[in-house]
């Protein structure tokens, strides 16, 4: 265990065999039919609710009028594409949309791999569990129970937070209104709220990996961050990079309520997301062609980064999502 | 595992353990708050914002929203569509996992990509409705699990953790005579106890927090799960919501009475974790099998 | 099958005979008043000619917004139904989603009989769909319902839709909002309710200055506010100010209220408190719960904007946390010309309409507007907007005092509450029995409000642009507000925010809206 590298890894891309002719290829198939007996309730889950609405997405080239159906709305092309290319605040906030989603991908995504390497490296299963099962409580409160608490906290009428700045003579700070607080503010309330519950499928992958190794690597001598770096972490690369890859697709789609509570009129050129906007641009005003368009936009660009994402990936000899 | 007994060993673990104690205090103190809040009146919470123990204890809020039956109906009708949600959801989702799992598999590269697919484009809200109201599921609990029964995400997490079990296995049992079914039931599922206890945890939250399908395709409130009387009771109580008219809600539900709501509808979904974590430890089999 | 109609029929006499019960039980008032509802009520023919086979009672399926924290139980609902020989299947959303509901509904043709909308917002989207002729036409009928004949006109030409009636509305006085203030501590303090926006300003400067609460401490603040410009403290005093109510003629056309030099003045007036520290720094990111805890926990003394009928509520809370606080309410505070305006709303707060999809000819139409024309009897509209007798409500000098059990009335009465089609006017329902002295005089108020009513001319207009882009504008305006009262934003710096909002389609709005306003 003297090398610095990651140990060797055993996956390589097990494609199906080469076939020569289509009856080698008949007969794996129906070696494998209860393969594919077992795929027949997700696929017509699939097919059923998720492929038959998408004709849904047809409504981004009309004016869907809801009582006049799809059949019976008015082709418009692409209008509602350009209408959102060309809004003057279409690139400020798209801008908005990459920089959280920066955000969320730099900062708070490798937190819950760490946490769960702390949590996996408590020693006593007491406090393993008890720890494991306070820090995924912040989960299950819902965004406004999160934003309304914080609000009590920072508030400059008598916020918890300026109080005590104020105690201690520090200037007041107006974290709610001021556009350069509303990113950390952010951020903060998605690491509070979500890094616990992400650690559950690290510390999942964590609990299938072999103790012989770490036994023998203490064999060697290695020291506690030794083996995290040498046998832990190269263990969950995978589920790590499919994770990755996963939150990657969800670049545009950041969610509507959490920033929708933090958002106000003071710090809208920061806050307003593409999500946001949806909101009040299409769904408040009846604009079902125009939400729907500027989904159809979202998903096209999840698709391609999922796909370069994916595409590297497997470059670099892993598994991919598919 | 052997403790480590050396000199940064123990460093390592004190700094670890304070690290945590710190991390575990901030995630745990604004639900303290909350548990606080629902044990103590309105007048103590208005008078002193963030009550961590109260002054003065009351019960008021849990006799207000004890004093009908709808909120034990409403947790009934949870716990049983997530229960029944749950064992059906990693019923069909495992079975795809580990077709798709396979690496002999033709085809699963489409599959899997018309999996993922689903995770970006959706038809909207009224499509789906549409096809739920076709299939004559409007007004039945089955629309609250079947528009939802597979998860992507969890598919696809499911199925990596399949591809981890070390295929001699498989093969083995193969000669032994089982089929597929066979090797999914006897083998690879008992071998993946950490995986279907953190994706049944993934489903049981989903379900738990079932609103929107209940909105949309009950119609008789009777058959509401409780987040939809959580969510209102939040929302009237953190005048949040934006249909701002004269009306509103003035007052707005005591704040008690809120966090009284929240801790009844959190509480039975928290107690599934610990449960499920002795699970954890088990995977630990998986290694030894193979060694 | 024989089960069923044996049942009908069952329930059909059962009904018969509460509904003469309650004939013979008419209260004091209606009988007073005779509407000639209350008669139309109880002159089926079964009760007069009793070998007549009783008429079946209507099926009607009602959806409407849910404002409580639960739906209420079937109490009122079966009381209903006996008065109305009716069969009721009330189906409750959160307000919260319900346009979530109403459009799926809609789309997929699902929509049941009676569609309540949620409130202005809703109708002005729903419009689109009215003119194509989604929904019944009910305004050639409505003669023949004696009560429903009696809804106000004006109210019914504001919810027209090109000039045809094809709503019922549920009615809101026209003026409630004003002040609500910390009477104990003016009176401390030695002030007078403010006659002018100087006093009113002066006030909001004592309040926070000269320590009302008597604590030796600085920590109170004059004024609390919330981040809406609307149902805020903003535009009633922007109409106090003399700002019209969203849009007025200057120079012969229609222009919103924004480009009037009031306007500006009331933002300088905001800015000035803020400035000064007299109301809560954190108002444009401050929610209704929030404003509301801030001023009934004892932090602040001046709520302007909300329903002065609020006071009750804020009250009850209030005295909770400050036992010997006294509130009163005010709403006559003139501009610095001396004059006094109040805004209004169009009369109502939401509307009914009634699905072609659901309802199949003019026959099962007239049969479910006769439900609304009984609804228009005191008996129903006492019931639910009271709830029943003895139980919710106690009658005291013909006004009707709520039992101080809140709580039931929370939980049976409230959600029907907002239901009542009408105002007490019209639907000849109590008054409330008030015996806070603030209330009172807020009861007062209300009705002195209108004599200095400003009305919003566009109410009864319509403009394409601005029902599918009007939300988006308004922010644009929105922001450059409070980013003015922040002191962000110069005078210069909010007239290019207007430009701005006329390029991206105000002027388009301008335009329709004069177009409308000359026909």
């Amino acid at each position: 265990m003297q090398e610095v590298t990651a140990p060797p890894r055993v996956v390589p891309e097990p494609q199906p065999k080469k076939y020569k002719s289509s009856s080698e290829l008949k007969k794996r198939l129906w070696r494998n039919k209860l393969l594919y007996v077992m795929l027949i309730p997700g696929v017509l889950y699939f097919i059923i609710f998720k492929y038959l609405p998408m004709y849904g997405l047809i409504i981004s080239f009309q004016d869907y009028k809801p009582y006049q159906g799809i059949t019976g709305s008015e082709w418009v092309g692409m209008k509602h594409f350009s209408r959102l290319f060309t809004e003057p605040d279409f690139l400020n906030i798209l801008a908005n949309t990459l920089i959280l989603f920066g955000m969320n991908i730099l900062i708070y995504f490798p937190i819950p791999i760490i946490l769960a390497l702390m949590l996996n490296e408590l020693r006593g299963t007491f406090f393993k569990r008890f720890f494991q099962t306070l820090v995924y409580l912040p989960h299950f409160m819902s965004w406004v129970i999160v934003v309304s608490i914080s609000f009590v906290m920072v508030t400059m009428d008598g916020g918890i937070i300026n109080e005590l700045l104020a105690y201690f003579g520090f200037a007041k700070i107006n974290f709610l209104l001021s556009p350069g607080w509303f990113r950390p503010m952010y951020i903060l309330q998605v690491i509070w709220r979500e890094a616990g519950w992400g650690t559950i499928i690290y510390l999942a992958s964590i609990a299938a990996i072999d103790p012989g190794l770490y036994e023998a690597s203490r064999m060697d001598g290695a020291g506690r961050l030794r083996q995290v770096w040498h046998i832990t972490l190269p263990a969950i690369r995978g589920v790590i990079i499919t994770l990755f890859i996963l939150k990657i697709g969800s670049v545009l789609d950041l969610g509507f309520e959490h920033v929708y509570l933090l958002l106000n009129s003071m710090n809208r050129e920061v806050a307003e997301i593409i999500d946001t906007y949806v909101y009040t641009a299409g769904l408040r005003q009846g604009q079902f062609s125009y939400s729907t368009a500027i989904g159809f936009f979202k998903s096209i660009v999840g698709l391609i980064m999922v796909m370069t994402v994916n595409k590297v990936s497997k470059k670099i000899g892993e598994e991919g999502v598919y | 595992m052997v403790e480590d007994r050396t000199f940064s060993g123990r460093l390592f673990s004190a700094v670890n353990f304070i690290l945590l104690a710190l991390i575990a205090l901030v995630t745990v103190l604004p639900f303290i708050h909350v548990v606080a809040g629902s044990f103590t009146t309105s007048a103590e919470l208005a008078a002193n914002k963030f009550v961590l123990i109260p002054k003065v204890w009351s019960l008021e809020a849990y006799k207000f929203i004890f004093s009908t039956n709808t909120i034990f109906r409403a947790l009934g009708v949870s716990i049983g569509v997530t229960l029944i949600g749950t064992l059906f959801s990693m019923f069909i989702t495992a079975l795809m996992a580990y077709g798709l799992s396979r690496k002999d598999l033709d085809g699963r590269r489409v599959f899997n990509f018309l999996v993922v697919f689903t995770m970006l484009f959706h038809g909207g809200m009224i499509p789906t409705f549409l096809v739920v109201k076709e299939l004559g599921l409007i007004d039945s609990y089955a629309a609250l699990i079947l528009p939802s029964a597979i998860s992507a995400f969890n598919m696809i997490i499911l199925k990596n953790f399949f591809q981890n079990i070390p295929e001699g296995l498989e093969e083995s049992a193969k000669i032994d005579g089982c089929n597929d079914f066979g090797i999914l039931f006897k083998i690879v599922l008992p071998l993946s106890l950490p995986a279907i206890a953190t994706i049944s945890l993934f489903y049981a939250v989903t379900y738990w927090n079932t609103y929107m399908s209940a909105i949309l395709y009950l119609d008789n409130s009777a058959k509401w799960p409780i987040q939809v009387l959580l969510r209102q009771i939040v929302v009237l109580a953190s005048g949040m919501d934006h249909s701002a008219t004269l009306d509103g809600t003035v007052p707005p539900p005591d704040q008690t009475i809120k966090m009284a709501v929240i801790v009844v509808a959190t509480l039975p979904i928290l107690m599934v974790y610990p449960f499920l974590q002795k699970h954890f430890a088990k995977g630990a089999m998986l290694g030894s099998m193979k060694g | 099958m024989t089960k069923k109609s044996f049942t009908l029929l069952l329930s059909s006499l059962l009904t018969l005979s509460m509904l003469s019960a309650c004939g013979g039980n008419n209260n004091k008032e209606a009988a007073a008043t005779k509407d000639p509802g209350a008669s139309t009520g109880t002159n089926t023919t079964a009760t007069t000619d009793p070998a007549a086979e009783p008429e079946k009672p209507t099926e009607i399926k009602i959806m409407l917004p849910l404002n409580t924290t639960d739906t209420p139980p079937d109490t009122i609902k079966n009381e209903v139904e006996k008065l109305t020989n009716t069969k009721l299947t009330y189906q409750f959303f959160p307000a919260d989603t319900y346009e979530e509901k109403l459009n799926s509904s809609f789309a997929t043709g699902s929509l049941p009989q009676v569609t309540y909308l949620k409130n202005q917002t809703t109708f002005l989207q729903m419009k689109e769909a009215i003119k194509d002729g989604q929904f019944w036409e009910i305004g050639p009928l409505l003669s023949e319902f004696p009560n429903l004949n009696k809804l106000k006109p004006e109210i019914l030409n504001n919810t027209k839709v090109d000039g045809k009636l094809y709503t019922l509305y549920i009615g809101r006085p026209l003026a409630r909002q004003g002040i609500i203030y910390r009477k104990d501590w003016a009176d401390k303090l030695g002030l007078k309710a403010p006659a002018n926006t100087e006093e009113l300003f002066a006030m909001a400067k004592a309040f926070t200055e000269q320590d009302p609460d008597g604590n030796g401490k600085k920590d109170t603040i004059g004024v609390v506010d919330r981040n809406e410009l609307v149902y805020g403290a903003f535009k009633t005093v922007s109409s106090w100010f003399g700002t019209p109510n969203n849009w007025a003629e200057k120079d012969g056309q229609l222009a919103p209220e924004f480009t009037f030099p009031q306007y500006i003045d009331t933002m300088d007036f905001f800015k000035k408190l803020r400035e000064g520290g007299y109301m809560n720094q954190d108002f444009a990111a401050t929610s209704k719960t929030d404003a509301v805890n801030m001023f009934t926990s004892g932090k602040a003394g001046l709520y302007i904007g909300g329903s002065m009928q609020d006071i009750d509520s804020l009250n009850k809370d209030l005295i909770k946390n400050v036992p010997d606080a006294v509130l009163d309410t005010h709403s006559m505070v003139a501009g610095p010309d001396g004059k006094f305006a109040q805004w209004m709303i169009p009369g109502y707060n939401n509307v009914v309409l009634f699905p072609k999809s659901a309802v199949k000819d003019e026959a099962e139409l007239k049969k479910i507007l006769k439900f609304f024309d009984y609804m228009m009897t005191p008996e129903v509209s006492n019931l639910m907007y009271w709830g029943i007798e003895g139980t919710h409500y106690t009658v005291v000098d013909g006004k009707a005092k709520a039992t101080d059990n809140k709580e039931l009335i929370e939980r049976e009465v409230k959600g029907f509450k907002d239901s009542v089609i009408g105002e007490y006017e019209t639907n000849g329902m109590y008054q409330s029995l008030n015996v806070l002295p603030g209330r009172i005089h807020a009861e007062e108020l209300v009705l002195e409000n209108v004599k200095y009513g400003v009305a919003d001319p566009t109410a009864a207009l319509d403009s394409a642009t601005y029902t599918s882009k009007g939300v988006e504008l308004q922010q644009i305006i929105a922001d450059a507000t409070y980013k003015y009262m922040y002191g962000q934003l110069d005078k210069a710096g909010f007239e290019k925010e207007v430009e701005n909002w006329k390029s991206r389609g105000g002027a388009k709005i301008i335009e329709e809206y004069n177009a409308a306003y000359k026909k």
